[in-house]
């Protein structure tokens, strides 16, 4: 006979296959274990069309003005997430009464992972949304996205990216949800329960972090971006509210200045905010430097004094010189420069730029904390305040928690870049000094002088350049050198007045004449004309100057240059010679009193046999009883080459039937060869 | 015209020949752009020993502010680092003074004085020309007396014409004479001038440079950091700016 009704006995299952509940709750348990497996594998395909077949699709339409990057944001790393952690959920057997540790090591294991790649995407997400939304707007970009959704998952109904963008948000809070189904539907005896519930609490913490992380991020992008704001912009935000917020504001600072409030001292961030100032300095500071520095070296390649041409190509010093400065100015000095360039100055430029945003959120705090310092007092004295007061207080919080978390990192990576900064430069600098060395020496070793120790190459090259001073200063004098004969230049009539004037009252070797035009400049100079004849009387001035010499010209006395002055002998200086006239002389007279003495100096050292005839050279008035006028280009005959004193500067003459005395260097004697005596007149 | 003492064969105008000029222009334009160049030899390496000095001073600034930098209170290893670049950096800074002043005495000092003997050539060369001048002058007019009727007064002024031509001549022909053996000399003379100058700046250099590898070697070898290639540094700056800008604190633009 068969069992009508059976016993249900505790842990044995019946014929009509109903767990007992104990097997309820293992078989929920299971189900929701499975449900977790299949949703992310439902999940990760989804997100994988998404971000693989639907973007390529939309990368190849190549459509005008739409941001990829930002639409998808970190997609990519999602997936690789999830991917990752099906595989490990997948490893075991769901069967395997280990599992249930097994998963709650992958989700514990994972967490980091988990929590900083969805925190990303989260906080990108409300970008997104916008961006989509922008992109709606536009027909032709909405026609194109729509066109590629439905042919690439017509299956899914989807009209919009949305639909498959939002996952990653939907799925991080899922978690949560399954895990604490699978506890709940575990037995808290079961050796894996309390990894499990650590699991779900960490699961939750997560989340809250996620959140936190996307509400820090919302401020953050609110607050830092330092506002460029134009004056009538600045003009237009002025209204009640936005006074009564600065006014406040400036009468709390103006209490804590006074004393009457304590300040909020934060030490912590105090501490943080000074090494943040001190570390902007120093990178200012640094780039500036290292900017000047390159500039110099710029300045410094510009001149290029080794292409000078002093035709001396063949020199062998020169020539190495050459070489040298040619191979550093075309690849040692510009690998510097680049190098300078690109590793200390370019990245020093970018990090500097990085402070502008740190540095206008600190400032924000500061007035937030302003703010938030009065709405405490409020609530302190009336126990509430407003919404809006509520919001603001939130708003310091935020962004002082944002500061406390995220300077200590920002200072840390900021001063390893300053000091990468300088340890680059200090590997460049050996570089470029081994590169200039490697080069240099080899030229060095052409050197004639090469084996000198520096010392003794020092003193020689020194020594040769005094050496040298000495004979560039010889080859100057040679240069200098007045090549000026003192020549006589013939005097004009009122040049033999001057000088009939001056023999009177000076000695003959006081008599000069001018070898060029003088022009008087100073006070007491004079102004002479070229040949101009003057007496001097003093050869130097009245400071001592030997160059300035006092003369008299023509009753006027002052100074003249005396470069510019010849001793003026008319006689012995010009080459004429003088007569010879002896045979004349003494076939005229008797009273010829030829001594080798008394003949003067101005005989010839040529005798020359030919004759000479003598004309007046000037004009000349007789002032005396004794003397006879001469007419320029009269024919005379000398009768005597002195006067009664022997004076050789006096000559007797007759002219025109007259006989008298007339100064010897108003003749001038022109050979005549062949003219016989006899057509000579008289 | 026989009875004239001194055979004047030259043709009118024509007081020396065209060759004798030549070689004179020559020889004179050689020293002229002999002096334009060690002018601009002078300036450049006058602007580049400056540029070299505000650099060797730029070098000392960057090490000084930035132990002058709070954060040097802060971190000993920072304030230690520091002070041993501001010790090197003024080392160095030093060295180069002494370079500079070799430079100086035995390039730029010496470029001058060379420079300065310029000046007096071209005053004797003008003075020559000037010369040359008289002389044309006093020829022809001599020449011109020359061709006139044989008169009295007229054999009169000719001979005084003479008179007044010979010593104008004869000047002439004692400063071109000096010029014509003067000139090559002194542009010779710069090949063996010169000489010692560019050997200096070789040698000074050299010296220069073998402190600097000295010093920046030893201030390698206290960074623990292995030597990187350049590919390697930039793509660490790289690195380390984007971790930078990940932060929300920094706007991402």
């Amino acid at each position: 006979m068969e069992p009508i009704y059976c016993t249900v006995l505790p842990g044995s299952p019946d014929e009509l296959g109903v767990p007992p509940e104990a097997d309820k709750t293992k078989h929920k348990q299971s189900l929701a274990i499975e449900e977790l497996l299949s949703t992310e594998r439902g999940y990760l395909n989804m997100i994988q069309l998404c971000a693989v077949d639907i973007r390529n699709r939309l990368k190849q339409k190549q459509l005008p003005d739409f941001d990829l990057e930002g639409l998808f944001a970190n997609i990519d790393d999602v997936i690789d997430v999830s991917s990752k952690l099906l595989y490990q959920l997948e490893l075991m057997d769901t069967e395997n009464p280990q599992y249930l540790q097994a998963l709650s090591d992958t989700f514990l294991s994972m967490r980091s992972e988990l929590e900083n790649t969805y925190k990303e995407y989260c906080a990108s997400y409300s970008n997104i949304l916008i961006l989509e939304a922008r992109y709606r707007e536009r027909e032709e970009l909405d026609k194109a996205i729509q066109e590629t959704i439905t042919s690439t998952a017509p299956h899914t109904n989807a009209t919009n990216l949305s639909f498959f963008l939002v996952m990653p948000v939907q799925r991080i809070a899922r978690y949560q949800l399954l895990l604490q189904t699978i506890l709940k539907n575990t037995e808290p005896s079961h050796p894996a329960y309390r990894s499990l519930q650590a699991t779900v609490d960490s699961t939750v913490a997560l989340n809250s972090n996620i959140n936190e992380y996307k509400r820090l991020k919302e401020v953050a992008d609110k607050y830092n971006k330092p506002e460029n704001l134009t004056l009538m912009d600045k003009i237009y935000r002025i209204n009640t509210h936005s006074i009564a917020k600065k006014t406040a504001r400036l009468s709390q600072m103006l209490k804590h200045e006074a004393g009457f409030l304590p300040k909020t001292e934060d030490k912590e961030f105090d501490a943080l905010e000074e090494y943040f100032l001190a570390l902007e300095r120093g990178v200012a500071d640094l780039q500036d430097n290292v900017s000047t520095f390159v500039k110099h070296f710029e300045e410094f390649l510009s001149r290029r004094p080794h292409e000078c041409e002093l035709d001396i190509e063949t020199e062998v010093a020169f020539r190495n010189y050459k070489e040298l400065s040619a191979i550093l100015h075309k690849h040692i000095y510009p690998k510097y420069m680049h190098r300078l360039k690109s590793l200390v100055l370019q990245p020093l430029c970018s990090l500097q730029e990085l402070f502008a945003c740190p540095q206008n959120m600190i400032r924000k705090r500061l007035h937030k904390l302003l703010d938030f310092e009065k709405i405490e007092e409020k609530r302190r004295e009336t126990g509430s305040i407003t919404y809006e007061e509520q919001e603001a207080a939130n708003t310091y919080q935020a962004i002082n928690t944002l500061l406390l978390t995220e300077m200590p990192k920002f200072n840390g990576m900021a001063t390893q870049l300053l000091i990468r900064a300088m340890e680059t430069f200090i590997f460049i600098q050996r570089d470029f000094a081994a590169d200039v060395n490697h080069i240099a020496s080899g030229y060095l070793q052409h050197l004639p002088h090469n084996k000198l120790p520096d010392y003794t190459f020092w003193s020689w090259a020194e020594g040769m350049f005094l050496k040298e001073a000495k004979s560039l200063q010889q080859i100057s004098q040679t240069f200098e050198a007045e090549l000026n004969p003192h020549f006589i230049l013939p005097l004009t009539p009122s040049s033999q007045r001057r000088l009939s004037e001056l023999t009177k009252r000076y000695k003959s070797e006081q008599i000069y004449q001018a070898s060029s035009d003088i022009k008087g400049g100073r006070d007491m100079d004079l102004s002479l004309s070229r040949g101009e004849l003057v007496a001097v009387i003093q050869e130097m001035d009245t400071k001592g100057d030997k160059r300035r010499w006092l003369v008299e010209a023509g009753g006027n006395r002052g100074y003249v240059p005396a470069s510019r002055i010849n001793p003026y002998h008319p006689t012995g200086q010009t080459a004429s010679p003088s007569p010879a006239i002896v045979d004349e002389a003494s076939k005229r007279h008797s009273v010829v009193v030829v001594s080798p003495a008394i003949e003067s100096p101005v005989l010839p050292s040529l005798q020359v046999q030919e004759d000479y005839e003598v004309f007046a050279a000037y004009d000349f008035s007789a002032r005396s009883i004794h003397e006879v006028s001469l007419r320029a280009g009269e024919l005379v005959t000398v009768l005597e080459h002195h006067d009664r004193q022997g004076n050789p500067q006096w000559t007797l003459v007759e002219v025109q039937g007259q006989k008298g005395y007339v100064p010897s260097n108003y003749l001038m004697v022109v050979p005549v060869p062949g003219i016989s005596a006899s057509s000579r007149k008289t | 015209m026989s009875w004239i003492p001194f055979k004047n064969n030259n043709p009118k105008k024509q007081i020396i020949s065209k060759t004798v000029e030549r070689d004179f222009e020559r020889e004179y334009e050689k020293l002229q752009k002999l002096e334009d160049q060690t002018k601009k030899l002078h300036k450049d390496m006058k602007k580049s020993t400056e540029a070299d000095t505000a650099m060797s001073k730029a070098a000392v600034k960057i090490s000084s502010d930035l132990l002058s930098n709070p954060l040097c209170e802060q971190d000993p290893q920072f304030l230690k680092s520091m002070t041993a670049l501001d010790t090197a950096m003024r080392r160095m800074d030093a060295f180069n003074q002494e370079k500079v002043n070799q430079i100086q005495k035995t390039v730029i000092e010496p470029l001058k004085k060379f420079s300065s003997v310029f000046p007096s050539l071209n005053m004797a060369v003008k003075r020559r020309e000037q010369t040359l001048q008289d002389y044309k002058r006093l020829q022809s007019k001599v020449e011109k007396y020359e061709e006139k009727e044989k008169t009295g007064p007229t054999m009169v002024k000719l001979h005084q014409a003479r008179e007044e031509l010979r010593p104008v001549r004869e000047d002439f022909e004692a400063k071109n004479k000096q010029l014509l053996e003067e000139m090559p000399k002194f542009y010779h003379s710069r090949i063996d001038y010169f000489q010692p100058s560019f050997e200096a700046l070789i040698r000074a250099q050299v010296a220069y440079f073998t402190e600097m590898h000295k010093i920046f070697g030893e201030l390698t070898e206290q960074i623990d950091q292995p030597g990187l290639t350049d590919e390697q540094r930039e793509r660490d700056n790289e690195a380390r700016l984007s971790e930078l800008k990940a932060l929300s604190i920094v706007a991402d633009d």
